[in-house]
């Protein structure tokens, strides 16, 4: 995922320092990875170089100094672009749970496979469950049902891959040591 | 841990010369969400018939509160999937020529409730899931989604002990199912029954506490419902 | 469409469809067989009595040789003529009212023909086509059986006299009528049954109304009465042909017929509605629904039932008309010292009473038809069943909800099908007279009539009321009932095996 654009689109609005950004970034994406400060700025530095964004003033509330950056027109321009780009859709097949079948069959054998899907099934459910019980939770937003959403149809997806990959196993193994 | 509400022990069905189930165990505590899972012909739906007491076991015993519902009579098997138990299937289970809020009512009407508190209750379960609007129309005007939302407020309105849901969002998209599970899990969580939820999704099964896997007619220990072959 | 493609899918079906074809082909056999047994009577000739030059008056000859007067004497023969055309009304109805039957699997068919291509129009046809061509199968059927039935029955008696018209054949025209008419009708029949059916290439629908049905069909009771009494007001007063007299009269009956059958839409629109205003626990509501949600089910599935019905009510007319008339024929006789011929009166009363024997083997075919219907709409509704049977209704309620939903609209519109048959006769005879006229009578025993002393004797008159025939009535109303009761039992015990669960499972 793209930190920059989205950094980028949280400008849309007005200028924001680093620690806001920050904050709206975990807000509004609940269940992505928190963004850490460093990456905040190290990003701002980049998007500033490239002329995207640019310092708007100086604010002192009691606190560091903090430095609020502003969105340029070249970089509402590259955020329209940006939105408007398809995402190409996974043109690789690069899971790590289909490689670790794949080895599993390679380096030992068809049982090592199947221990390994169960595991990771059993995983799968318990972090569905997780992310069901956060979505059903009594104070849930709409962003966290939103997003839970994402995470539950990408966990569903991997299940459902998981249960027919077992069913495939035997077979896969005779082509794969074949 | 609480004493279960209802306890299957080794239940066993045939169809004839094909087994359906080969000694199942399964118990449920009080408003406790139980999901049964695995492979189409797994068993899965034949066991929630047995544990509703809708299909007797050839072997084995359901209990019920410490009794042996599988040793009851239909009728007396009746009264309590009447009273104790709700049932809710894939789709299908409206009456076609009841209004909403009269299809919601059946059961109490069965059960010997007068028509004008039958339809009062009928009115603030239809409510209670959103679908208060369609009281007065019949199934076929209604969406699935609405349909499905007026089988759970059938299915609860007599305030059972254990709720069957058999596939409930089988017949919907992912919008309309979700809705439906939601308004399943709040209004249980509500009154504390207890579900047995028969699914073959994944994400349906996340809103159970728990999850059992069927395997050819046996729980999976495995989890992944899916034999070498 | 080529007609082989008509014929290739109009045949096209499983085993209700078969059924259906056999019923229909059934009906239309014993349909053409009670017509040509009516053409086979309006061919005899004779029994006419012919004036003579000198006065006198002897009958034509040609019908002398049959043993019963129903055959020599004109006037009856007319009388059977009408009687074995009424008998075919039901017979028709049931014919019609097959295209109906089966329909679940068959509306699926045509949906799927639809969905290949086919025009409404098309569809249609192909339903009709196959109504007909099932009646086409049974009405040559029907001739053989008329042939067959004929050939066995030729008995002479030993003076040469014959019981029934054997000997006789109908005319080419009348062959023709009788043959040709039974497709030609039930298609007809069959074409206004779907009239109200749309063919969607998504599966058949009955176009839905706005409003339930009304009550206007008692208009065509009122009209088909006043029809009915037209002819003997008219002939008091002029000349008139006895085929016109007996068109005008089977128009009377066939429009009552057509009144009460479609009446019925509306008695099972309004007994649902009270039903589910006053019923109190869910068998009612659930009845009454069910009869508000389809009020022409009852119309379907009885027509040929009520149309038995009024004819039996007309029969019973008749039969107590009869019966008094012989009683004041008695009356008469005993007053001017006369003893009647019982014979006589029995003879008529045995008439009427063959009607009534007839009218309950169209009640018992129509009974067939009916279980054959009702089974099939709890097949259809099994899916429901089993999930309410799931759901804890227990069977009672189920098999109690069959039951209101068969007799709450079949009582009144049984009911009123048999008045009205009744009412029909009653209008025209509520009383019999006998006797009343004068003669003149020679005073001198050996004198000529000419020149005689002549005495004008005045003939006492017997007027008797003709009595409501209501022990027939209960046992024509109470018989039907009790038949379709058993039918419904019947259903019931299809309604236990279709909860089955598998039906819920099956998605």
């Amino acid at each position: 995922m793209s930190t920059a654009h989205v950094l980028l689109g949280l400008l849309a609005g007005g200028p924001r320092h680093g620690y806001d950004l920050k904050r709206a970034h975990d807000e509004r994406l609940p269940q992505a990875k928190p963004l850490a400060y460093g990456q905040v700025y190290s990003t701002l530095g980049r998007l500033e170089r490239d002329g995207f964004v640019e310092q708007s003033g100086q604010e002192q509330e009691g606190g560091p100094e903090r430095t609020a950056y502003t969105l340029t027109d070249s970089g509402r321009e590259r955020l329209a672009q940006w939105l408007t780009e398809i995402e190409p859709p996974a043109p690789y097949v690069t899971s790590t749970l289909f490689a670790k079948v794949v080895v599993a069959l390679l380096a030992a054998d068809a049982d090592r496979a199947r221990d390994y899907l169960a595991a990771q099934r059993s995983a799968h459910m318990t972090r569905l469950r997780e992310l069901t019980a956060v979505k059903s939770a009594p104070g849930a937003t709409v962003g966290d049902v939103v997003a839970a959403d994402y995470a539950i149809g990408h966990l569903d997806a991997d299940l459902r891959w998981l249960q027919t990959t077992l069913a495939r196993v035997a077979d896969l193994q005779k082509e794969v040591t074949a | 841990m609480t004493a279960p509400l209802l306890t299957g022990t080794g239940i066993t069905k045939d169809y004839g010369a094909t087994p359906a189930l080969r000694g199942v165990d399964l118990s449920v505590a009080e408003g406790e969400i139980v999901a049964v899972t695995g492979p189409s012909g797994c068993g899965k739906s034949t066991l929630l018939h047995c544990l509703a007491g809708i299909l007797r076991a050839d072997h084995g015993s359901v209990v019920f509160r410490d009794q042996n519902i599988g040793m009851w009579s239909e009728a007396a098997r009746s009264r309590l999937r009447r009273s104790e138990f709700g049932v809710l299937f894939q789709f299908g289970q409206m009456v076609p020529e009841l209004t909403a809020a009269e299809n919601v009512a059946l059961p109490l009407l069965l059960a010997g409730s007068g028509r004008r508190e039958a339809r009062e209750a009928a009115l603030a379960w239809l409510d209670r899931f959103g679908v208060a609007d369609v009281a007065d129309q019949m199934p076929g005007a209604m969406s699935g989604g609405q349909q499905q939302r007026c089988a759970v407020a059938r299915a609860m309105v007599t305030r059972p002990r254990v709720l069957f849901a058999d596939e409930p969002t089988g017949a919907l998209d992912q919008l309309n199912g979700e809705q439906v599970m939601q308004a399943i899990v709040r209004a249980v969580r509500e009154e504390g029954t207890a579900v047995v939820l028969v699914t073959h999704e994944a994400p349906v099964a996340a809103y159970a506490d728990r999850e059992i896997v069927l395997r050819d007619g046996a729980v999976d220990p495995t989890g992944l419902g899916v034999g070498a072959p | 469409m080529r007609a082989a493609t008509l014929i290739r899918l109009s045949t096209a079906g499983n085993r209700t469809d078969t059924l259906r074809t056999v019923l229909t082909a059934i009906s239309a056999a014993l349909a053409t067989t009670a017509m040509l047994a009516a053409a086979t009577v309006a061919a005899i000739r004779g029994g006419e009595p012919v004036d003579q030059p000198d006065g006198s008056n002897w009958l034509a000859p040609g019908a002398e040789h049959y043993t019963s007067p129903l055959l020599r004497e004109p006037g009856l023969r007319l009388g059977v003529i009408f009687g074995l055309l009424l008998l075919t009304l039901p017979v028709l109805a049931l014919a019609g009212q097959c295209i109906r039957l089966g329909a679940p699997a068959r509306d699926r068919r045509l949906a799927a023909i639809r969905l290949a291509g086919a025009t409404p129009g098309q569809a249609v046809l192909i339903a009709v086509a196959e109504t007909i061509a099932a009646s086409i199968l049974g009405s040559a059927a029907g001739f053989g059986l008329y042939l067959a039935v004929r050939q066995a029955l030729h008995a002479p008696g030993p003076d040469g006299r014959l019981r029934l018209p054997t000997d006789m054949f109908p005319t080419p025209m009348s062959l023709a009528v009788a043959v040709v008419a039974v497709p030609v009708l039930s298609g007809l029949i069959g074409l206004l049954l779907m009239r109200g059916v749309a063919v969607t290439p998504l599966g058949v629908v009955r176009r839905q109304r706005r409003h339930g049905p009304r009550p206007w069909p008692g208009l065509a009771i009122a009209v088909g009465i006043v029809l009915f009494n037209v002819p003997v007001w008219l002939s008091e007063r002029m000349v008139l042909s006895s085929y016109v007299f007996g068109a005008l009269m089977l128009l009377g009956t066939v429009l009552v017929m057509i009144g009460v059958v479609v009446g019925t839409g509306w008695i099972s629109y309004t007994a649902g509605r009270l039903l589910h205003r006053f019923g109190r626990g869910p068998v009612t509501l659930l009845a009454g629904r069910r009869m508000m949600a389809d009020p022409w089910n009852g119309s379907r599935t009885l027509g040929a039932l009520l149309g038995a019905a009024v004819i039996g009510g007309a029969a019973m007319g008749y039969h107590a008309l009869f019966v008094s008339q012989g009683r004041a024929e008695d009356q008469f006789g005993v007053l001017i010292g006369m003893p009647a011929d019982p014979e006589h009166a029995a003879f008529y009363v045995n008439s009427a009473r063959l009607v009534l024997v007839a009218v309950g083997v169209g009640v018992a075919v129509s009974a067939a038809g009916m279980l054959v219907a009702l089974a099939e709409s709890v097949v259809a509704r099994r899916r429901t069943n089993a999930a309410l049977t799931a759901a804890g209704t227990p069977g009672r309620a189920l098999a109690g909800t069959l039951l209101w939903q068969t007799l709450a609209p079949l009582v009144p519109a049984l009911g009123l099908a048999v008045v009205s048959g009744l009412v029909l006769v009653r209008s025209i005879y509520h009383e019999v007279t006998v006797g009343g006229g004068t003669t003149e009578t020679c005073t001198d025993p050996a004198a000529d009539l000419e020149t005689c002393a002549r005495t004008v004797v005045t003939d006492p008159v017997v007027t008797l009321p003709v009595p409501v025939p209501w022990e027939q009535l209960a046992l024509l109303t109470g018989g039907t009932i009790l038949a379709m009761t058993v039918v419904a039992g019947i259903g019931m015990l299809v309604l236990r095996s279709s909860t089955d669960l598998e039906e819920i499972r099956a998605a």
